[in-house]
Order: C-alpha cells, then structure tokens, then sequence
C-alpha cells in the first residue's frame, strides 16, 4: 500500500559528521511513527528529504510503488507533487493570510471549486475548533489556535502521509497534553500514516504506535513503545527511553555492584560492559534483607511518586517508587534489584538476551 | 572490464539526471547565475576598463606624440603623480581634500556625539522633536548647504546677483566666502547627522544594567559618562569618523560651489576638470587613488571593529535610560542644539526660499517680494524664464522622476533577488560571489564610477551600443552605485523570512512562480517599498554621481542647479535646490507613513 521505504539513504551537508547514514527503513502503512532522538542526531533531515526539500546524496525513497527519490534512476518527484502534509515546528503560518486562506491554500493549488472548498474548509473547522477564527490573521490567535490551523491547513489536500517536526514543542505544558491526545484521535479516524518528530520521550511514548530512536543518523530499534521500553537493543536506546533515565553500572568502575547484578542475573560477568537497572525496578526493604546495602542520600517527593537516590559502595542510583520511603535521608537499607527491569550490555553496547 | 565503465558512466547520467532536475525544480539556481552574468559586466568591467585606460595611450596623445593608439604608457601615472602639473592637479588637491576632511569630519564628529548624548540621555528641551529635526540636514542635497552659503557670504570677487550681507553694506572677506574654511563648515554641516544617528543608535544598544551596576557603586552621571558610556562608544566613533571622511573625500558640490571661486581645488573637483578636458588617462589615475582611500579606509574600519569586538555589548533589553536632568546647564545646552538645527537645517531652507522671493537681494521692503523667479515675469536683469515656465528645469525634473524612480525600482527589485539567491543557495560559488561583487561599487566613490563609466559606454563594445549621453546610462550607474545597499538590505530581508514560508507552499503543492506571486512577495512588500524609496531618495539628491555623465536634455535637477550656478543665476539654483528638498521630504514622509519603519534606521548605512 502506501508505506513509507527508505533504502540505503545518505545525506551529508559537508562537515565532518554525516547527518542521515545509510538509512534503511520501512515505515509501515497506517502507523504513527515517532522518530525519536537527541538534538542533530538527523530527524529533521529524514523527515525533510522525504518531502523532498532536502535531496539525499544517494539512496531511495519510495512512497507505496511510488519513487520519490532514487539515485539509481535519477528519479526526483518535486514536494508539490508529493502530495503529503508537513507540519513546521514554527507552524510557516502565512502572516499576510487569513486563517480561511491559509487553509484553503492547498485547494487553491488543486484548482477546486468554491463550494468544494467551503465545504472541506467548514469540515475542518469543526473538526480543529476553530469557528469565529475565518478571517483572523494568524498574528491575532494564541499559539494553540495557530497550531490547529497549520494542522488544518495540511490536513485540507487529505496527503496520504503526514510529516509533524516537533509541532509540539512550542506550547506550554497543558495544551501540550490537549494538543497531543487531539493528535492522537485524528490518527485514528484518518488512518493515514503519520511520522512525528520529537526528542521527547513521553511524548513518543504516549502518541506512537512505533517508535524509531535514532542516533548520529541512524535508526537504533524500530518497535512498539512498551517493546522499546522493556526490550531495548542497545545501551544508547535503553539510556534514552525513560525517565528518569535508566541507572547504569559499569562492570570495571562499580566491580561490587556489578558483581552482585551478575549474580541475581545469573550472567557471566566479564561477558557484560555495562548493566542497566530501571529505577521502578529497585526495591527498598529493610537493613541487610536485600541484595545489597544502600545509603539514601536524596529523597525527592513528585506528588504521586517518590524518587529516591541511593548511594551503593560510591555509586549513585535512583529508584522510583509509589510507596512511602521507609527510610530517612543518610540511612541504611537494604535494596532488591527485580529482574524484569534489569539488563546487560556487551562491550558493543548491545544488549546481551537473557537466554 | 567492460560492464564496471559502462556502469560508471551509467552512473554519471544518473547523477547528471538528478543534478538537472534539482535545477529545474529550483529556478533560484539560474536566477543566480544570470545575476552573476549581469552583475559581472556592470560592476567588474567598469574596474578593468578604468585600470587599462590609466596606462594606455589616448588616441589623441597617440596623434599629436606619435605612437600608437591604445599602447601601453607610464604618460598618465607620470602626469599625476610627477610632471610639471602634478602639482596642480593631484598634490595640491590631495593636501586640500585631506585638509578639509580633516577639520569637517573632526566637527561632524564632535556636534553628532554632542547632539546625539543630549537627545537620547538628558532632559532637553524638545529632545522628542530633536531626534528627527537634527536629521533633516542629510534630506538636503549637499549643494543645498552651499548655494546657501554663497548666497549669505557671497562678495564682488564672482559675478551674479550680491550676496546677502553684501547687501547689507558687509562686505564679507574671502577667506570667509570661500575655500577651506566654509568648505570644511558646510561639509560638517551636511554630514553630521549621520554621526547623529549612528551614535544615538549605539547609545540606545547600550546595556543600561552597565550603568546600575556603576551607580550601586556610587559612581555620579558624570563618572558613569566618562568611566562607562564613552568607552564604549570608542568603536562606533571609529567608525563614524573613517565612513565620514570617505564621504567628504567623495563629495563633488561644496568644493565645486565654494573652492572654484578661490582656485581651491579638492581631489574630486580636480577630477571633474580633468573629465571636462578629456583627459581620460588622468581621470582614470585619479579615480584609482580615490578607490584605494576608499578600500584602505574600509580597510581600517573593518581592522577596528574587529579589534573593538570585545566592546560589543549584547542583550541590551531596550530598557531606555532614564533622562539626566542638565540643571542650570538645561537652558544653555537646549539652546545649542536648536541653533545648530536652525543654521544646518532651517537655515539654508529660510535662505534659499528667501533669495528666490527677493527681487533685489538684501532689500526687504514689502514691494520687493514676490514670484518673479518662479513664474518668470518681471525678472530684473535676467533673460530666463521663470523655475514654472523654463523649458530646462522641467526636462530636469522630468528626468530627475525618470532617472532616480527608474534606477530605484529596479534597484530595489535586484536587491532583492540578489537577497533571494544569495540566502536560498546557502554554501554555493554563486551565493558568495553574488554577495562580494554586489559589494564592489560601495568601494568606489560615486566620481571615480562615474568616471569608469563614462570610459566603458563612450563607445559601443560587442553587443552592448555607446550609452554615452543617453537616460539609460545614468540609470544604469545608479542603480550599480547603490547596489550594495540593495543587496545588503535584500540579503537581511530574505534572511528575516526564511525558508518556511516558502516551503509549506511546496509541501501544498505551488510551483515556483505560484510561491513567488503568493507567498514571498506579500511577505517582501514593505521590505521592498523601502528598498525603493530609499534610493530614490538618494537618487535625486545625488550629483557627484552624475555631473560627468550628463548631456544637455539629459540633465537632472542636481546638475540643472550647478548649470543655473555656473552661469550666475543663483536665484534659479537656489528654487532648483528647494524643489529637490521638498520631492525628497515627501517622499520621506510617504516612507514614514507607509512603512511605519524609522527613517534613522534607512538612512543609517
Ligand atoms: N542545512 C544544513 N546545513 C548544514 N548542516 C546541517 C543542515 N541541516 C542540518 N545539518 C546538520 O545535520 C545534522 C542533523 O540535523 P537535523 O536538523 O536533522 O537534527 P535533528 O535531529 O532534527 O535535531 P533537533 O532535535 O535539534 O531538531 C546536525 O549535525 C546538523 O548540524
Ligand atoms: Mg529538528
């Protein structure tokens, strides 16, 4: 059908770091995928040479049987005729045109007919809530209205496929919670496929059916949220889902606790680099009753949660927890490491398989 | 062997395949390169044409020396730098010309750091209206300033109707009519204003939480001026003095208007006589000496502020400084700055518009009031018609409309497309070179252009017919004179878009020109009215650009006016002169109104 295929992409602007590298990618039909990463590490490039403003050095991209790009054949398909939605971080908002204008946009390209463009127009304004905002200037509306206008306004050509880079990153917190369930129901009754660009995790974990995390321009692990939760592939992966972020015990620098791991693990331990251990994976019992002694150092209340940090033979770790600490600050207690939430990673940061 | 090359060169086309439609679908690319071809001819062949005609041999030093026609010569360089008339027409001049730029600029400097301190800082009176009023000199063409003193402090010594004291029965000295000294007076008068702005634009950027923290240190205003402010404004000062200074040198009316009747001769008035006598060798000499002060200085200026970097402050929030009170010295320094308006800006306006009021200069009894010049009747010893009735000045109008209105819209449209391919070609050969040599022209003096114009369109080349007396070509060596203006301020408005608007209209399916008409150009509109306006506004006061390139029917209200000067009829100079001022503070006006940017900030550069 209509997936998304990128085979081989490579996108170097002339430094000495390559933005997207050898990119090879199916972006399945129907799917709201999120790209994941920290800054640089190549979304918005993925995401803009797959509209076709930035063209790859080699590689393809190919929409259903559609070739959008290909260096093989020398294909190159323009944006306009790529028939796709993209939503700009900074919503690109046309300040000299009314909000009817900005939407219709797109209509006015298809040469549609005056009724047909009201009608889709009235669709969409019911749809994003937008009455009584026709003839505003996009100057005139809050940031919340702007962005249900850059989204109406690419949703008015029904693309087949619509780009988001970080639409959400410039609300405040609570419309941003609004904004992303919004997001989340038009997935579902558009059904077309959807790639979302953030380096927030909660907001990839909430909003995707996939998520692909990327780093220095490649794709890590593409697999469903709570798959990249609980099964990472690698180090880099693990370390960047979740918050707060998974504690990591060096097998060279914290030998004690590492040992103790390998143990519970059942693991050989001069296979293992690093361990990583969830932080709602830690359980406080009493003095000498766990695995292994803990010192608290820090107790941080979250209103729902509890997160604790832990000092264990000079190694910092945090644990999150709903139950009420059973322990003060600067005392002694003992500490359980649940293996579910326990992992090892081999001297290529890849995660070695409990067997 | 044989599939591996058929591959490669497989792989070639393909590459080529997609090189070509990238062209294709981003008509930007051969915007750019026909910029290049264009602005490649304008602004380069006029450099190399001006250097090849320094040391060629004329055909008519060919003829009466014997030699050939085009042949290379030392003659020229010798001539001006040391044959029996160096003297007289470069090293005299050059001392003239460093003189008078000297003390000018010294005195620009000073009343514009002045003025500019007590309107932006202290309780002045009037300081609101001041800010706009001390500009009003810089509206002026600078012959304005001039005339106006020739018609104050003229005596016997030239023809024409008498000076105003004269009238008077004062006789005013020479040394006081013309030369050096009202040269030098004038010229600081005209130019002032731009110190004016430069340094209240730098007194706004400063920090004002540089000066709290000071005065929590209990340092008193005084202090605080001379500890913190001053220092810091020791790079704008630099500036402000090398660009004032590269503007005098360039200046062609006051030494014209006030130095000829005292055989003062200036560099750019000693190049004006070397056109009028056809000395294209000379000319050319000249012209080069006055580029290179004009890169050396541009040189320095950019030495210095990238050695004062350290003293750029940042972030300053806008935060206006609170308004020092002067004291008893409120009366005195009120009273300075509206007499330093009253005798740069009001001043040559009352004198002019007076002198062309007056049938007999100096006498003012009611009777001797009227339109005479203007409407042409009655005009005491005088066969002209009147400023309304004569043929001349409404060609000169009519071209002045035509040249400036023309040159600036396309000016200003080319700036902007310069702006267009220079931004949305980022890292290319085509973006910095359309970037550096849109730059070129503000190296040389608008004299020494004219001049290598004046050589390149003499006669046809290639394709390319004589231009030589015609509109066309004073159009053209306008709009290449204020091209890095158009460009620069073409390049920050493209920069301030950005790509985004412009994309989403890709994504939602509108082709180039689509975007173009309905997307960059409403978002360009005051962006492009400015970089109209503006040069419009330049173009009309501007002679020393045009003077050696005028032909009779081709005369524009600036040169109309030196033709009305040159043969003594000073009252139709002086009308001439008002018309310009008035079409320009119009047009300042319709600037103002229309864009409801500030005009400090336009005319800054
Ligand atoms: N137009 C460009 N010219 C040169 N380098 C670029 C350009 N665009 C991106 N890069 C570089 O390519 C790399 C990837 O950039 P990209 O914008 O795709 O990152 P990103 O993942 O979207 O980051 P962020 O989360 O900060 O938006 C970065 O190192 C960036 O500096
Ligand atoms: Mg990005």
């Amino acid at each position: 059908m209509s997936e998304i295929k990128l085979k081989e992409l490579i996108k170097n602007f002339g430094g000495n770091s390559i933005a997207v590298d050898n990119l090879s990618e199916v972006f399945p039909d129907g799917e709201f995928v999120c790209l994941l990463g920290p800054s640089g590490c190549g979304k918005t490039t993925t995401l803009r040479m797959i509209a076709g403003l930035e063209t790859p050095d080699s590689g393809e991209i190919l929409h259903g049987d559609k070739i959008f790009f290909s260096s093989k054949t020398g294909e190159l398909v323009k944006t306009e005729n790529r028939n796709l939605g993209l939503m700009f971080q900074s919503y690109a908002l046309w300040p000299h045109m009314t909000v009817y204008k900005n939407i219709i946009f797109g209509l006015d390209m298809q040469k549609k007919t005056s009724e047909e463009k009201e009608k889709r127009y009235l669709e969409l304004e019911k749809l994003f809530h937008l009455e009584n905002f026709r003839d505003r200037y996009p100057s005139e509306l809050s940031g919340g209205q702007q962005q249900r206008v850059a989204l109406a306004r690419m949703l008015a050509i029904k693309p087949s496929l619509l780009l988001l880079d970080e639409p959400l990153s410039n609300l405040d917190s609570s419309l941003r919670l609004e904004m992303r369930s919004e997001l989340k129901r038009l997935h579902q009754s558009i059904g077309c496929t959807i790639i979302f660009v953030t380096h927030d995790q909660m907001e990839a974990m909430t909003l995707a059916t996939l998520i692909a995390v990327m780093n220095n321009g490649k794709i890590e692990q593409i697999d469903k949220p709570m798959e990249i939760y609980n099964n990472p592939k690698s180090l880099f992966v693990a370390k960047f889902v979740g918050s707060p972020q998974m504690n990591i015990i060096n097998t060279d620098k914290d030998k004690e606790l590492a040992l103790c791991l390998s143990n519970k693990l059942n693991i050989q331990k001069n296979s293992v680099k690093n361990f990583g251990v969830r932080p709602e994976s830690i359980k406080m019992v009493k003095n000498n009753e766990g695995d292994i002694n803990a010192i608290i150092e820090t107790i941080q209340p979250t209103g729902a949660d509890w997160i604790i940090g832990l000092n264990i033979f000079n190694k910092s770790l945090f644990l999150i927890s709903s139950d009420h600490p059973i322990a003060k600050e600067n005392e002694s207690v003992g500490v359980i490491f649940k293996s579910e939430g326990c992992h090892s990673f081999d001297s290529q940061d890849l995660r070695i398989h409990k067997n | 062997m044989f599939t591996s090359n058929s591959t490669r060169q497989n792989s070639l086309l393909v590459s080529l395949k997609i090189k070509l439609s990238k062209l294709l679908l981003q008509p930007t690319f051969l915007i750019g390169v026909i910029l290049v071809i264009i602005l490649s001819y304008l602004v380069i062949a006029p450099i190399v044409s001006i250097f090849s005609n320094s040391v060629s041999l004329t055909m008519m030093d060919a003829m009466l020396s014997g030699g050939k026609d085009g042949e290379f010569t030392y003659k020229y360089v010798d001539r001006v730098f040391t044959s029996s008339i160096s003297e007289k027409i470069f090293w005299i001049p050059l001392k003239n010309s460093l003189t008078v730029s000297f003390f000018a600029t010294l005195i620009a400097l000073t009343l514009g750091l002045i003025l500019a301190s007590l309107v932006t800082s202290t309780n002045i009176f009037g300081r609101k209206y001041l800010g706009f009023l001390l500009i009003i000199p810089y509206m002026l063409p600078s012959q304005a300033m001039a005339t106006a003193w020739l018609t104050m402090f003229k005596n016997r010594k030239i023809s024409g109707p008498q000076g105003m004291l004269e009238s008077f029965g004062i006789t005013p000295p020479d040394w006081l009519a013309y030369g050096p000294l009202p040269i030098s007076i004038c010229m600081a008068l005209s130019y002032f204003p731009f110190a004016f702005l430069l340094f209240s634009s730098a007194l706004g950027k400063i920090d004002i939480q540089l000066e709290e923290v000071a005065s929590t240190f209990g340092a008193k205003t005084k202090a605080i001026w001379l500890k913190i402010i001053l220092p810091l404004l020791i790079p704008t000062t630099m500036s402000v003095l090398l660009l004032t200074v590269a503007r005098t040198l360039g200046t062609f009316a006051t030494p014209y208007i006030l130095g000829t009747p005292a055989k003062y001769t200036l560099l750019s008035t000693s190049l004006y006589s070397s056109v009028r006598s056809n000395d294209s060798g000379v000319v050319a000499v000249i012209a080069i000496v006055l580029s290179l002060i004009g890169v050396m200085l541009l040189l320095v200026d950019i030495w210095v502020v990238r050695k004062w970097q350290r003293f750029v402050t940042v972030g300053g929030k806008g935060i206006k400084r609170q308004p020092s009170k002067l004291g008893i010295f409120r009366m005195p320094t009120t009273f300075f700055a509206w007499v330093i308006f009253l005798i740069a800006a009001l001043g040559p306006f009352i004198v002019l518009a007076l002198s062309t009021l007056m049938r007999e200069p100096g006498n003012f009894s009611f009777s001797n009031f009227g339109l005479a010049y203007w409407t042409g009747v009655n005009v005491p010893g005088m066969d002209q018609p009147g400023i309304f009735t004569s043929p001349e000045v409404i060609t000169a109008l009519k071209n002045s409309f035509l040249i400036a209105g023309s040159a600036s819209i396309i000016c200003g449209i080319l700036g902007l497309l310069i702006g267009y391919a220079v931004v949305r070609l980022p890292g290319t050969l085509i973006s910095s070179f359309l970037r550096q040599i849109s730059f070129l022209p503000y190296l040389m003096p608008g004299l020494a252009f004219a001049a290598a114009y004046l050589s390149l369109f003499a006669i046809s080349r290639g394709p390319i017919p004589a231009l030589y007396g015609s509109i066309s070509l004073l159009i053209l060596v306008m709009v290449v004179t204020y091209l890095p203006y158009a460009s620069r301020s073409g390049i920050s408005a493209m920069m301030q878009v950005g790509p985004e608007p412009e994309e989403a209209g890709m994504v939602l399916g509108a082709g180039f020109w689509r975007r173009i008409i309905s997307i960059l150009a409403p978002l360009q509109k005051s962006a492009l009215i400015i970089a109209i306006i503006l040069p419009f506004i330049t173009g009309m006061k501007e002679l020393s650009l045009v003077v050696m390139l005028v032909t009779p029917g081709t005369e524009l209200l600036t040169t109309q006016s030196i033709r009305f000067l040159d043969f003594g009829y000073t009252q139709l100079a002086n009308a001439t002169i008002l018309i310009i001022g008035v079409v320009v503070m119009i047009s300042v006006l319709i600037l103002n109104r229309v864009t409801k940017t500030n005009l400090a900030s336009g005319l800054g550069g």
